[in-house]
């Protein structure tokens, strides 16, 4: 049976290409590229090269300003840590209720350490108020720590904007963002739409490159300290041997991605909008959450399906061949529902029963067919067994 | 990383190893200036002597026709070294002008160095600096009258953990002079002794320039909290209430600012105020074109500023 995979914002396949650049790092330039011996300048000169390529990715900024990491959620513990640790004199953190959780547990701990932390609220579209956030702001805000983009519902921040009305406020603010989800997805530009930007952070596995591999963006002269200790690698501000292969396949995928955004929003839109539609008419009493945000990822498509249970439904489309993933309790690892579909309100009869399908370059027409062809049937069946269908009326019974 | 050098570089490095015709290793007998400038960071020390033509009644118009070194160093050391006396001697240089060889001189004629090298560039001005005072102890020539700051630097503070890399600055030197200086800023600093004015790594990673100013004045508190007594008395009496604040504001939009922008078909709504910041929402045909919404804030902001309080500061949300 084939395998459809539409679950792209957990992870994704490794490009052959990056796979390609990647190969020759393993067994025949793998030496360490801190060493002086003229073998070792192939390697040191590859992590250089992967880091001018991605400064230039990511709008053609100074390559002095990437560092490398082992994933996203080290880039974002670094973020947060090395600022808070640079900025003793100052005390609030402003983020949100819906990130990651590399941000939000942190946001937590800094709570527990005395810090005082504002998580803001999203509507019910799962989008900001923007008077809120102004109203959060105050004379000893640390920081701002915003995700560009959602993982679960694809709903997207204007994080310009608002790293923009923080430096106006306070030139001090430091502004960190979570752009996981964001890069291949939407346009990343330092140089212009994010200037106001001073960390950012991103990881190799959600864009065709491995896991393990990610980076922080920290702009020159911004008040952060080094979070990992132990080696002059990275100017001393990330110890650690450089992982060379996967640095230099993080360089290909993020190439390739910032050349797919235009796929991305074009191809990928209209095989999710087509699925979304369909469904939607296939389906009754199902929502897609995040809907009328003013912007979302373009593959993304999160449904809340009410009066049944997401693992039900992703064990159904398991043995049909397709990969996806759900909000639901059940298949969290504290059995407590997605915190994002929370924060939005979704209401608790479908809660549980909210299905994520994530696109990616790699989808095609076929997969949106036999999941359009699979989806509805399932959804029907698993509704006949539970207590809170009418199956007589065809909706809700509560 | 395996260092990058210029060709120039290598070439004058393998030149010296091999001990080829013009190239300037050794030590010259009786020295008319002699210097010594070690570095332990890189492991090495020049020691660098030259010779000069006497002129019979002048000493300042000696010229230098030898130029020797002995360096214990890494490549570039070498490279330096040679680049040193190459330059005076092809120059003919008086020990005087010598002086005004810099290390940027020595990084240009090497065709450039790698920015964790450029401290043996100083190394080798530091070293001429201190055969000329040399020299002029020897021939009898007052150096203060030519250069007023030759003393050269404590030899302790050349030695210790290098700070800020790109200009070669060491924990010692950088201790003393915040103390000296009364530095009590990273661009304090950076302005008076150029650390941290290159890639400002250095400016907040641990045992950098934040954390030595910390240990030498004490965790500062946040001077933007405090406003200095004198400008707190200054806007005492005219500090009006948050509460009369926002109704001033109020009614200026309500009076003047709303009905104008009407007439264009704009509107502005007041979100919030604090800190002499005022959060407004601009709403219409300005928020199309962002010239024309910055053109519509800066009126704004410059009414607000001129009927209520200059310190105001319009951010658009």
């Amino acid at each position: 049976m084939k395998t459809v995979y539409a679950d792209n914002n957990a992870t994704t396949a490794i490009a052959p290409e990056v796979l390609e650049v990647m190969q020759p790092y393993f067994t025949v330039d793998y030496f360490n590229p801190s060493s002086m011996y003229a073998a070792a300048r192939s390697a040191s000169d590859a992590i250089e090269n992967a880091r001018a390529s991605i400064a230039q990715s990511l709008g053609g900024i100074d390559p002095d300003q990437i560092l490398f990491t082992g994933s996203a959620t080290e880039s974002n513990n670094a973020a947060l840590f090395g600022t808070v640790q640079a900025n003793p004199d100052r005390r609030q953190l402003i983020t949100t209720a819906v990130e990651h959780p590399s941000v939000l547990e942190i946001g937590k701990e800094l709570e527990r350490r005395g810090h005082d932390v504002t998580f803001l609220g999203v509507d019910r579209n799962g989008e900001l108020v923007r008077d809120d956030y102004v109203r959060a702001l105050r004379r000893d805000t640390l920081m701002v720590s915003i995700m560009m983009a959602n993982n679960e519902t694809g709903v997207c921040f204007p994080v310009a904007e608002l790293a923009r009305i923080a430096k106006e406020t306070d030139s001090r603010i430091v502004v960190h963002t979570d752009a996981t989800q964001a890069v291949g997805k939407l346009p990343v530009n330092l140089q212009t739409d994010l200037q106001h930007v001073d960390l950012l952070a991103f990881s190799g596995h959600k864009i065709h490159a491995p896991k393990g591999v990610g980076a922080l963006f920290v702009r020159r002269g911004t008040r952060w300290r080094p979070f990992i200790l132990g080696g002059h690698q990275e100017k001393g501000r990330r110890a650690g041997t450089e992982n060379v292969p996967y640095i230099v396949g993080l360089a290909k995928a993020c190439e390739l991605a910032v050349a797919g955004v235009a796929e991305e929003q074009n191809r990928v839109r209209s095989l999710r909008d087509r699925l979304q539609q369909t469904l939607i008419e296939l389906i009754p009493a199902v929502e897609v959450n995040g809907k009328d945000a003013e912007v979302r990822l373009p593959n993304t498509l999160n449904l809340a399906i009410h009066g049944i249970e997401g693992e039900a439904i992703l064990y159904e489309l398991s043995r049909h061949g397709i990969c996806a993933s759900s909000g639901s309790a059940c298949t969290s690892g504290t059995l407590d529902p997605s915190h994002v579909l929370k924060a939005m309100q979704v209401p608790f009869s479908a809660i549980h029963g909210s299905l994520r399908f994530s696109l990616s370059r790699y989808n095609n027409e076929a997969d949106i067919e036999w999941i359009i062809a699979v989806l509805p049937d399932i959804i029907a069946r698993i509704r006949k067994i539970s207590p809170y269908w009418d199956d007589k009326r065809n909706c809700l019974k509560l | 990383m395996p260092w990058k050098y210029s060709d120039k570089v290598l070439k004058l490095f393998m030149a010296a190893v091999k001990g080829e015709a013009g190239t300037h290793m050794g030590e010259l007998e009786d020295a008319d200036g002699f210097g010594e400038h070690g570095s332990i960071v890189c492991g090495d020390t020049l020691r660098f002597t030259f010779r000069v033509e006497r002129h019979p009644t002048d000493p300042t118009r000696d010229i230098i026709t030898q130029a020797r070194y002995l360096t214990f160093g890494c490549t570039s050391a070498i490279a330096a070294s040679e680049a040193l006396c190459t330059l005076l001697e092809e120059q003919h240089k008086t020990p005087l002008e010598a002086l005004q060889v810099t290390n940027q001189d020595l990084i240009d004629f090497l065709d450039g160095l790698p920015e964790q090298k450029i401290h043996c560039s100083v190394m080798g001005a530091e070293a001429l600096q201190k055969a000329v005072a040399d020299w002029a102890v020897k021939r009898g020539v007052d150096l203060t009258k030519w250069l007023p700051d030759t003393t050269p630097a404590d030899k302790d503070e050349d030695e210790g953990r290098v700070v800020c890399n790109c200009f070669s600055v060491t924990e010692p030197y950088l201790r003393r002079k915040i103390k000296e200086l009364g530095l009590h800023s990273i661009a304090e600093i950076t302005n008076a002794l150029k650390a941290g004015g290159g890639c400002t790594v250095c400016h907040h990673a641990p045992g950098g320039l934040q954390d030595l100013l910390d240990e030498t004045w004490g965790v500062m508190p946040n001077k933007d909290f405090e406003e200095t007594p004198a400008s707190a008395a200054a806007h005492a009496e005219a500090e009006l209430s948050p509460f009369r604040l926002g109704q001033q504001i109020e009614a200026l939009i309500t009076e003047l600012i709303r009905p104008q922008l009407r007439g264009e078909g704009n509107n502005i709504e007041l979100v919030d105020i604090k800190e002499h910041k005022v959060y407004c929402r601009m709403t219409g045909s300005c928020s199309q074109r962002e010239e024309t919404a910055r053109a519509v804030k800066l009126r704004v902001e410059h009414q607000i500023k001129e009927h209520v309080d200059d310190r105001l500061q319009v951010i658009v949300v």
